[in-house]
């Protein structure tokens, strides 16, 4: 039983990190972030209730994850529309300006 | 305390359905074209994890979640998709290029390491440890007020420091987000303001 979410936690990531690297859209880039920040808090929440279940130093953990991964997703999506309203484009692979 | 006191088969077989939930959500929201499909089934996937959160003792957390995650995080990524999503494919899913085959490949040895080390961990020992030690302390019940008590004695200088960066977020994000006012001169010699209306 203690097994399956550690699983499922896992699967996330990985799931997170294929969409973040394949993506082609940039509000499923910041999409996929967000599965991978859920799949750390479930990671953590398992671990606060199964091993620290007097204090819950992992659910506070948690709380400053949801509380920043809100603020990340916040600012991300206004640089998404920043840069949308510029280049009225989405595609990822086009924000070169910035290379060498 | 549970807040959800149930017989061991019904517990399993709720987790069960929630996992089904996250596993089919977070594929829908990877392999979808339409990105409004993939926007509901993030939303599918944060829902599933808060009541899987019920399950596990931490009713605070859930309802963070539920609050934060869904109300707020999904509710921007749907507006942010409809402003600026274009259809352009008529297929249910994207075909894959070379690279995202060797993005699967990897990622899935990666998870396949990560569940051969979950499963190799000798999870029984450690609660052996955990338990015999939590016998020793003294138990009072943990509830939400224990995690407000924490974030303000041991968590107090994080707790600030969040604040400061809540605020400071909000503040970015409008800055960045508002739209230009153009200042010009035209042929008068006078300096004119141009509002700039092609995004909202």
């Amino acid at each position: 039983m203690l097994e399956h979410v550690p699983n499922l936690g896992a699967y996330l990531f990985c799931i997170g990190i294929f969409g973040l690297v394949t993506s082609r859209n940039m509000v499923r880039a910041l999409m996929c972030l967000e599965l991978i920040f859920n799949a750390v808090n479930i990671n953590l929440i398992t671990f606060s209730n199964s091993f620290d279940t007097q204090e819950t130093k992992g659910e506070i953990f948690v709380i400053f994850i949801i509380a920043i991964a809100a603020a990340e997703a916040a600012i991300g999506l206004a640089i998404v529309l920043a840069i949308y309203r510029n280049k009225n484009s989405t595609r990822i692979d086009q924000f070169n300006l910035l290379k060498w | 305390m549970n807040i959800i006191e149930l017989s061991e088969p019904l517990h399993e077989i709720i987790f069960f359905l929630l996992e089904i939930g996250v596993i089919l959500g977070s594929l829908g929201v990877v392999l979808f074209n339409n990105i409004v499909y993939s926007a509901f089934f993030l939303g599918l996937v944060f829902s599933c994890i808060s009541l899987s959160y019920f399950a596990l003792n931490a009713e605070f957390v859930a309802a963070a979640q539920i609050l934060i995650y869904v109300g707020a995080v999904n509710v921007s990524i749907v507006s942010a998709v409809m402003l600026i999503n274009k259809p352009n494919s008529s297929k249910m899913f994207p075909s894959w290029a070379i690279g995202d085959k060797i993005t699967f490949l990897i990622c899935s040895s990666l998870f396949l390491l990560l569940v051969s080390v979950i499963s190799n961990t000798p999870w029984s020992n450690i609660t052996l440890i955990t338990e015999s030690k939590a016998l020793l302390e003294v138990d009072f019940t943990k509830n939400v007020q224990h995690i407000g008590y924490l974030l303000l004695t041991q968590f107090l200088l994080p707790f600030e420091l969040l604040s400061i960066i809540l605020l400071v977020a909000l503040i970015g994000a409008i800055v960045i987000a508002r739209r230009e006012n153009f200042v010009k001169t035209n042929r008068k010699r006078e300096l004119q303001i141009k509002k700039d209306f092609t995004v909202f």
